[in-house]
């Protein structure tokens, strides 16, 4: 198996006043390609931070991050660009969907950046495997906390990623819709053999991974 | 309430509250206390300088008019007002001082040089009121005598002389002998043509400029021994003039064309005031929402805790008392300091005795008529406070406040007091209610404009999803996409149509000065000259016949003469100047009637007279009509048998009524030229006709243009000063809704970051959006400012317009750029940081 995404002994500091609290300490991880990572803890141990430096949305204040073969660590926001669009897809607990566009545009959205002439067709494909195909002209404030998660994972799916990061993607979810997102990512871990990091404080979700790590005092454990 | 409940903390203010909400909000704080500020600068400026110039004017209103009553006539003094007078003055109730005024062309001893002057011939005991400053100092009555005058500094500089010269004025000598330094009866010269002149009464037959039929302002100033008796004896006096040809007048209500340029250009200017209040006041009104929208949360959390609707709205008022303080004391502030510099935009145009001071009284008329703005517009946003529910909290959108009849109610009569306040504020009810009710129009239409090209603009499936996302960041909630156009757009029409009327004035009159048109003026020949003076001029010219007569009434109505006097434009109770002839000038057509005049086929005669359609729009005359004219005491009854328009410049001699030759043939008459003379050839034809002819009086027209030019231009540059402080409040409110809109831009830019757009294409939604905020306002305003000027030039100037497109682009180009840097400004900081911190918010 190939390894898509390592790090070396990553950091990250926050300063509040004079404090400086540290929130990741010498973090190191590998994750091979098609894998179904999860990354477990309390809240507030960690998890979203390591998310964000992952998927090159935040800065470490120290160690790297190696994605696909590149060193992504201190790369320019322009130059991150093209892989935010291509190389990775994002789930949020609080879905942050762009209000202004309806669910369709919403999805079309990174194809569109990419100039695809299919954005449209991919776009509503992924809406009908997901069962919203009704729902494609809605904007997100008509959508329900379960729908709007489904066209965020569309969304994050529509350039076809190696990697998706998903940061507690129920989290904000009751459980039965819970279980629709979980067995949703499942199934593309499955059928397309995607990689997926998920990170989420809920064992029971995370029990469904094949790996399991464990954040705790800003340290990294294996646990399965 | 449960009965063993405490409850404290509702009944006092907490400080700490307030504070903490200031600052919270510091900068759309400070933009709503701009706004503030702004919509008393120049309200106040203006203010505050119209009362300077009324002191200054018409405080002494004796000195200004020179007397208690003034008589004033262009003929001497019918015989029984003249024995009133004389018995007046021989009871010794009244002094009397009569003074003749008249332009005249003085010539330099020598010949070298001539140059039209003011001249005023007065009697010993001149000025009754008032003084006359010289540059020796001496006292005015010491001073002219016979053959001795005194002159302004103009006469000395144009005709390159000094005191001491002499000085050649009708056919008389005179030596000059000290300089005029002010004048209480002329506080104030536009126009370098004409420079004064004043002689003594003792060399009034000398000149020989008095004749029958010349331009002669007769006056006679009386000053009343008993100050209480002015206005019994001024109507004792009216009842012995000669109605509709002399004018009897206390210095209580005579006018005075100083008076009346001031009263125009500061009312003018009050009007760009209040529309500059207005505007800043959608200002306030929108940034305070946008403060008040940032809190609406934690307003339904305060409230889920049990603060009551009073206690927010009494922080809230506090709040917004506490910034409306800190604006209104900032606007007066710059107000004054403005009116400071007004002294200096005004230059030229001022009293020169003008004493600047600020009474309290100004100040506060000012601030009050502010405050009433303020109050009305912060009104809404605090409406929505008052109404917010908790259940707020659960929605993600902002909530939509209920609008209950109360709310109307207050809108219709807080908006209707306004208007009341203006008005009042404006001083004239017709025009202010017509500039109110226009205003609202435009921002009615803009806005309408605004919402239907946003609407159009919606419908269309925009393909590149950059294009999409700009659209629909401009049509986002709280986005305050109208009130930036709207408030952009008026403005920048406002400056256009200056532009573009001036420019177009500019055109007419200036610039292209056809070339064939008359550049020399003469006026008073006399019928006994008509020869000589053809054979002096040379070529082909047209004498023209005048008559001067006045309009008595209109189909058995009498003319108006207090309103008509009124009348911003050209009034029916002037003295007209009648002609005669048989045959339509080149540049006239007929738009009524068949012929010129209409021939009779009885051969009784048909008193009858061809109206300019200028003048028959004046007093809605048509064909048929009856007008009573009264040629110098002789009345004649005529009817208008035809209309005529004109198709030439206004440079042309034109004459608003004609009449056929057999009637007017032998009234009292002189004759008027208008001469084509190559420019630098005109200052030698002046000297020769006036050496030849003291009495004709002639008129540069092609430096008088230039002169009107050059006032132009002064005057709308002081009218773009004021139009600018509107710009600054569509400025205002760009930059408070890209703060009220800046949580937005981040979580948009964000988004747009995370899902892989680069900085390339963040900015390029930000600029489309600008570039769609300045193009709407400049085609905006360019619409409504092509309207608006195009029936200025023509319907009130009649003038031929020219749409000035050069101009109009500079101006979309110009808008855009401002908008764009505002916008662009704002949001480019935003797009540098990193995502991942800026998510944790927005959970
Ligand atoms: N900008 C910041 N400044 C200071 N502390 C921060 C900042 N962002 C996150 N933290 C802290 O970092 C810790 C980890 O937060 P987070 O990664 O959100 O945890 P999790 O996602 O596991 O709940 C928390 O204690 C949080 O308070
Ligand atoms: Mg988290």
């Amino acid at each position: 198996m190939e390894t898509l995404l390592e790090t070396r002994d990553l950091s990250k500091l926050y300063s509040i006043g004079e404090r400086k609290v540290k929130v990741l300490q010498s973090v190191s991880l590998i994750v091979g390609e098609g894998e179904f990572v999860v990354i477990s803890g309390s809240s507030g141990s960690g998890k979203t931070t390591l998310l964000s430096l992952l998927s090159g949305l935040d800065r470490p204040s120290s160690g790297r991050i190696i994605l696909d073969g590149q060193d992504i660590t201190d790369l320019t926001e322009d130059q991150l660009a093209p892989v935010r669009n291509q190389l990775t897809g994002f789930v949020f607990q609080a879905f942050h969907l762009i209000p202004s566009l309806n669910s369709l545009e919403n999805i079309m959205f990174p194809a569109e950046l990419l100039g695809d002439r299919l954005a449209k067709e991919k776009a509503e494909q992924l809406l009908k495997k997901v069962g919203l195909s009704q729902r494609s002209n809605s904007f997100p404030e008509q959508l329900s906390g379960g729908e709007k998660q489904r066209v965020a994972i569309c969304r994050a799916l529509v350039n076809e990623p190696k990697i998706i990061f998903a940061d507690e993607p129920t989290g904000n979810l009751d459980s039965e819709n819970s279980e629709g997102i979980i067995e949703l990512l499942r199934s593309i871990h499955q059928d397309q053999n995607a990689t997926i990091v998920m990170a989420t404080h809920n064992k029971a979700i995370a029990e469904k991974a094949d790996r399991i790590f464990h954040l705790h005092d800003g340290r990294l454990t294996v646990e399965r | 309430m449960t009965a063993g409940l405490q409850w404290k903390g509702e009944r006092v203010i907490n400080g700490k509250f307030l504070l903490r909400e200031l600052l919270y909000s510091k900068k759309q704080a400070v933009i709503y206390i701009l706004c503030v500020a702004l919509s008393l600068v120049s309200l106040v400026a203006v203010n505050s300088f119209r009362s300077d110039i009324d002191r200054s004017i018409s405080g002494d209103a004796r000195a200004l008019h020179g007397g208690d009553i003034i008589l004033h006539s262009h003929y001497e003094l019918s015989p029984g007002l003249q024995r009133a007078v004389v018995s007046l003055t021989e009871e010794n109730r009244a002094t009397a001082v009569r003074a003749w005024e008249f332009y005249s062309v003085a010539r330099k001893s020598d010949e070298s040089g001539s140059l039209l002057c003011n001249i005023k011939v007065v009697e010993n005991g001149y000025p009754l009121y008032g003084r006359v400053d010289l540059a020796s100092g001496r006292e005015f009555s010491d001073v002219v005598d016979a053959g001795k005058i005194v002159v302004g500094q103009g006469v000395l500089d144009r005709l390159d002389m000094a005191v001491g010269d002499q000085l050649l004025i009708g056919s008389a000598l005179f030596e000059i002998v000290d300089v005029i330094l002010y004048e209480s009866a002329k506080p104030v010269r536009f126009f370098n043509i004409g420079p004064p002149v004043l002689v003594s009464y003792k060399d009034l037959p000398v000149m020989d400029l008095v004749r029958q039929g010349s331009r002669v302002e007769y006056e006679t100033l009386l000053k009343m021994d008993d100050a209480n008796s002015v206005d019994s004896v001024a109507a004792w006096l009216r009842g012995r003039s000669l109605d509709g040809q002399e004018r009897v007048e206390t210095f209580r209500d005579a006018g005075s064309g100083i008076k009346r340029f001031f009263d125009n250009l500061l009312f003018f200017l009050s009007l760009i005031s209040v529309c500059t209040l207005l505007l800043a006041g959608i200002g306030i009104e929108s940034s305070l929402s946008a403060i008040l929208r940032l809190k609406e949360k934690n307003f339904a959390i305060i409230r889920s805790f049990g603060a009551t609707r009073a206690y927010l709205l009494h922080h809230y008022l506090l709040f917004v008392l506490i910034l409306s303080a800190v604006g209104c004391a900032l606007g007066v502030v710059s107000g004054l300091l403005v009116k400071g510099y007004l002294s200096v935009l005004f230059s030229g145009f001022l009293p020169q005795d003008i004493v600047f001071r600020s009474s309290v009284a100004d100040l506060l008329e000012g601030v009050v008529v502010g405050l009433m703005v303020v109050l009305f517009f912060t009104f809404l946003p605090l409406w929505r406070i008052n109404n917010i529910k908790p259940v707020v909290i659960f929605r993600r959108e902002s909530s939509r406040e209920e609008k209950t009849t109360t709310y109307y109610l207050c809108i219709v009569f807080g908006f209707s007091a306004l208007c009341a306040l203006l008005i009042r504020y404006l001083g004239e009810v017709s025009t202010g209610f017509y500039f109110l009710g226009g205003i609202l129009l435009l921002l009615l239409i803009v806005n309408l404009m605004t919402r239907l090209a946003l609407f159009s603009l919606s419908k269309i499936q925009w393909r590149r999803p950059g294009s999409r996302l700009a659209l629909r960041s401009l049509l986002r909630p709280g986005n305050v996409t109208q009130s930036i156009v709207v408030t952009l757009s008026i403005p920048i029409a406002l400056l256009l149509i200056i532009y573009l009327v001036e420019n177009n004035l500019r055109g007419t009159y200036i610039d292209s000065f056809p070339a064939d048109a008359p550049t020399l003026f003469c006026l008073d020949i006399q019928k006994n000259q008509q020869k000589a003076f053809r054979e002096l001029a040379g070529g082909k010219i047209t004498l023209h016949p005048v008559i001067r007569a006045r309009l008595i009434s209109i189909n058995g109505k009498a003319v108006n003469r207090g309103r008509e006097m009124k009348k911003r434009r050209d009034n029916l109770a002037r003295e007209f100047n009648l002609t005669y002839r048989e045959a339509l000038l080149e540049d006239e057509i007929l738009v009524a009637g068949k012929t010129l005049f209409r021939k009779d086929e009885k051969g009784e005669p048909v008193l009858q007279v061809s109206l300019l359609d200028t003048v028959a729009e004046m007093g809605n005359m048509t064909i048929g009509d009856i007008l009573q004219f009264n040629i110098q005491g002789v009345k004649m009854e005529v009817e208008v048998t035809s209309i005529r328009s004109r198709t030439r410049s206004m440079l042309y001699p034109f004459f608003y009524f004609i009449f056929p030759e057999k009637y007017l043939k032998g009234a009292p008459q002189t004759y008027f030229a208008a001469l084509h003379v190559e420019s630098e050839e005109i200052p030698f034809l002046e000297n020769r006709i006036v050496q030849s002819f003291p009495n004709i009086s002639t008129v540069n027209i092609a430096e008088t243009a230039k002169e009107m030019g050059r006032m132009m231009q002064k005057l709308s540059k002081i009218v773009n000063f004021f139009a600018a402080f509107s710009i600054l409040a569509g400025g205002l409110i760009i930059v408070s809704s890209i703060l009220a809109t800046r949580f937005e831009r981040i979580k948009e830019t964000v988004y747009y970051k995370i899902l892989g757009a680069d900085s390339r294409f963040v900015l390029r939604i930000f600029f489309l959006e600008n570039l769609l905020l300045g193009l709407l306002s400049s085609v905006f305003s360019i619409a409504v400012a092509q309207a608006a000027a195009w029936s200025l030039c023509h319907f009130f100037l009649g003038i031929s317009y020219a749409p000035g497109w050069g101009a109009c682009l500079w101006l979309i180009g110009l808008t855009i750029i401002f908008v764009v840097t505002l916008g662009l400004l704002g949001s480019i900081p935003i797009i540098r940081k990193k995502p991942g911190q800026f998510l944790r918010q927005l959970n």
